[in-house]
């Protein structure tokens, strides 16, 4: 019974994937043939639009993928049950002209689970490397790096941040602007109270500035 | 479903000896056999709030009464009370979550001024009739009956008729005029805010002789 | 035959069972005039009204106090319909009433602001009503723009004006507010994200933000 459920599951799950799938496909297709055979006279705002797609059902597809529904499909296998190197006309069909014949060349790259045997042999020397070392003195490295990383990473962040309200505002500049959407919103305000202390505003500022940590 | 007509209200002593339940019964029998049948219950409730004593200019102050009627799930009706004129407010179900917002501004003492009439509604041709009891915090007040004609939307051009039918099974306790509120605008298309307004009419009179008591 | 039920004994129970949709998860921003048809473009695309005419409104809002009581204050914003559809007459236009709690900003985790909001739709009257329970007209302004949906989430692009005597509308700014909401029942904060998914794909055009109301 709860064999049957699961299948059931997984095949809505394949559907519902394979068709955000078939949108995407469609969509890159689309801004593909738009940049090649339009590009001449391609506005800007129908380039964005076409990106804006792609990001919206890049979301739609992950969200597929995050669906509590969803079975974990890394625990599932794909067997190919029969290869043959005649040419398959409705594979053919299948893959738009991609694939022509399910032969022993092609399908390994296409099922392929596993990494390629040298890059595998490689990796088997660090792992023979990694394991020499005694799990105590292990432990303590990997507690440094983390320690490292955290920092470096703490510091990107807030560097992309700063440079990210800054490249922000230079935006602004053309579409939208900070000081029109303050304006409007007191003016549909909400919270009439506010408008009571304006003294306080800029004390708040200073006080910010003061305890920031990395000026 | 809506349903247009014309409504009145009036209340029904207790029978000699009688309580409160036993003349609704006696009510609900002399009813059901000249043909009418029950079709469900009805619940017409007041809920009063009063202003804050330093609200309004002059210590002036306003009662605000919140009515819900059954026959008309999806409203809720506001009556304001104490100014120069009474304006009644029709709104949706969610004004009763807008109304714990002005807690502190229009206070209410929900366990000493909800006033509620409820009971069976009754079917009969183009007739339905309330029979309902009257509890004020819990305790029994009193009988109201109101009676709906559904084939008029003019007071005055059915009274008489209404005022025959309600004779028959409520004899001579049915007074021979019009509601008060009614009395003024007898020529005028009847609404469901003008029976809400005889229910506050009739639920002040009720808290009324609780006072006097 | 059922027993009767109070209305009001209903909506209690909706609301103690957190089904009364009475929180706003909101962000707000701006768009310059120049910007906005590329703006709208944009909505046109992502929104779910693709193919529908995509609706305008025009709405007069008035915002009145009731208050102040031991320093507790009542705001209520009055919205009349002023865009009278076919088949209908500026009489039969509908008014609103709606209050909106203490916004709550949240720390960087919280995507959007979340505000109490209750809309009631009622009778012409209400401006009336209103005064007569004591409360005072304190400004007034007219909105007017284009709505579009996207599941739950609601986006407005609008224009502000405001009067400086009775009929005479004047635009606020070169911009159009842009608004994106979800009304939804207490806790459910998942929708949150999407919203905040939803102007992510709006940047660099326009920043939804949540609004500090403080440093305004």
């Amino acid at each position: 019974m709860s064999m049957q459920r699961e299948e059931k599951a997984l095949d809505a799950a394949l559907d519902a994937f394979s068709q955000r799938l078939n949108d995407l496909k469609q969509s890159i297709g689309q801004t593909l043939q738009k940049l090649e055979a339009g590009h001449e006279h391609m506005s800007w705002p129908s380039l964005l639009d076409s990106f804006a797609l792609l990001s919206g059902q890049l979301n739609n597809l992950l969200r597929v993928l995050k669906n509590e529904k969803t079975p974990l499909l890394r625990n599932r296998v794909t067997l190919p049950l029969l290869l043959s190197p005649e040419r398959d006309e409705q594979l053919v069909r299948l893959t738009e002209g991609r694939v022509p014949a399910f032969a022993h060349d092609l399908v390994p790259h296409y099922l392929r689970t596993k990494h390629d045997p040298m890059v595998e042999e490689r990796l088997q020397m660090v792992e023979s490397k990694a394991a020499s070392i005694s799990a105590d003195a292990a432990q303590k490295q990997v507690t440094a790096m983390n320690k490292v990383v955290n920092n470096l990473l703490d510091t990107i962040q807030q560097s992309r941040e700063d440079w990210e309200s800054e490249s922000a505002r230079a935006q602004l500049s053309q579409t939208s602007s900070v000081a029109d959407t303050q304006q409007l919103i007191a003016a549909i305000g909400t919270v009439p109270q506010v408008n009571k202390a304006p003294s306080s505003i800029k004390t708040n500022i200073k006080a910010n500035i003061q305890t920031h940590p990395y000026k | 479903m809506i349903i247009m007509g014309f409504s009145t209200l009036q209340t029904f002593p207790l029978i000699e000896g009688l309580t409160g339940p036993q003349t609704l019964d006696v009510l609900h029998k002399r009813i059901t056999a000249l043909g009418a049948r029950v079709s469900g219950q009805f619940v017409v409730d007041c809920e009063t709030y009063f202003s804050a004593p330093s609200l309004l200019p002059g210590n002036s102050q306003r009662v605000l009464n919140v009515l819900h009627n059954t026959e008309e799930p999806a409203s809720v009706f506001a009556i304001l009370e104490g100014g120069a004129k009474q304006p009644v407010l029709v709104a949706d179900t969610l004004l009763d979550a807008l109304l714990p917002k002005m807690a502190v501004l229009y206070t209410s003492n929900k366990k000493q001024t909800r006033i509620e009439s409820k009971g069976n509604r009754y079917e009969m041709g183009d007739f339905v009739v309330k029979l309902g009891s009257v509890t004020m915090s819990g305790s029994f007040k009193g009988i109201l009956v109101e009676v709906c004609y559904l084939a008029c939307v003019v007071p005055a051009l059915c009274w008489e008729m209404v005022w025959e039918f309600m004779q028959s099974f409520l004899g001579s306790t049915v007074p021979s005029t019009l509601p008060p509120y009614i009395q003024s605008r007898q020529n005028a298309t009847f609404s469901p805010t003008d029976t809400i307004q005889m229910y506050l009419e009739k639920f002040n009179e009720f808290r009324k002789q609780t006072v006097a008591r | 035959m059922c027993a009767a039920i109070s209305a009001q004994e209903k909506l209690q129970a909706a609301m103690q069972h957190k089904i009364v949709p009475n929180q706003e998860y909101l962000l707000q921003g701006s768009v310059l005039d120049s910007s906005k048809d590329v703006l709208i473009h944009r909505l046109r695309g992502l929104a779910d009204n693709v193919d529908e005419q995509v609706e305008t409104f025009q709405d007069r809002e008035r915002v009145l106090t009731l208050g102040p009581v031991s320093g507790q204050t009542l705001t209520l914003y009055v919205r009349q319909a002023m865009d009278v559809r076919p088949g209908m007459d500026q009489s039969d236009t509908p008014w609103t009433m709606r209050y909106i709690g203490q916004p709550e900003l949240g720390d960087k985790s919280r995507p959007t602001v979340l505000r109490n909001s209750i809309d009631v739709g009622c009778t012409p009257n209400v401006l009336e009503f209103l005064s007569e329970m004591g409360f005072k007209q304190d400004y007034e302004f007219m909105c007017k723009g284009l709505m579009f949906r996207k599941g739950r989430m609601k986006i407005l692009v609008y224009k502000v004006y405001k009067n400086k005597t009775a009929d005479n509308w004047e635009p606020l700014s070169m911009s159009h507010v842009v608004e994106l909401s979800v009304l939804a029942p207490q806790g459910h904060d998942a929708v949150a994200e999407d919203v905040r998914n939803f102007a992510e794909q709006l940047k660099p055009l326009v920043q939804l933000e949540k609004t500090d109301y403080r440093r305004l």
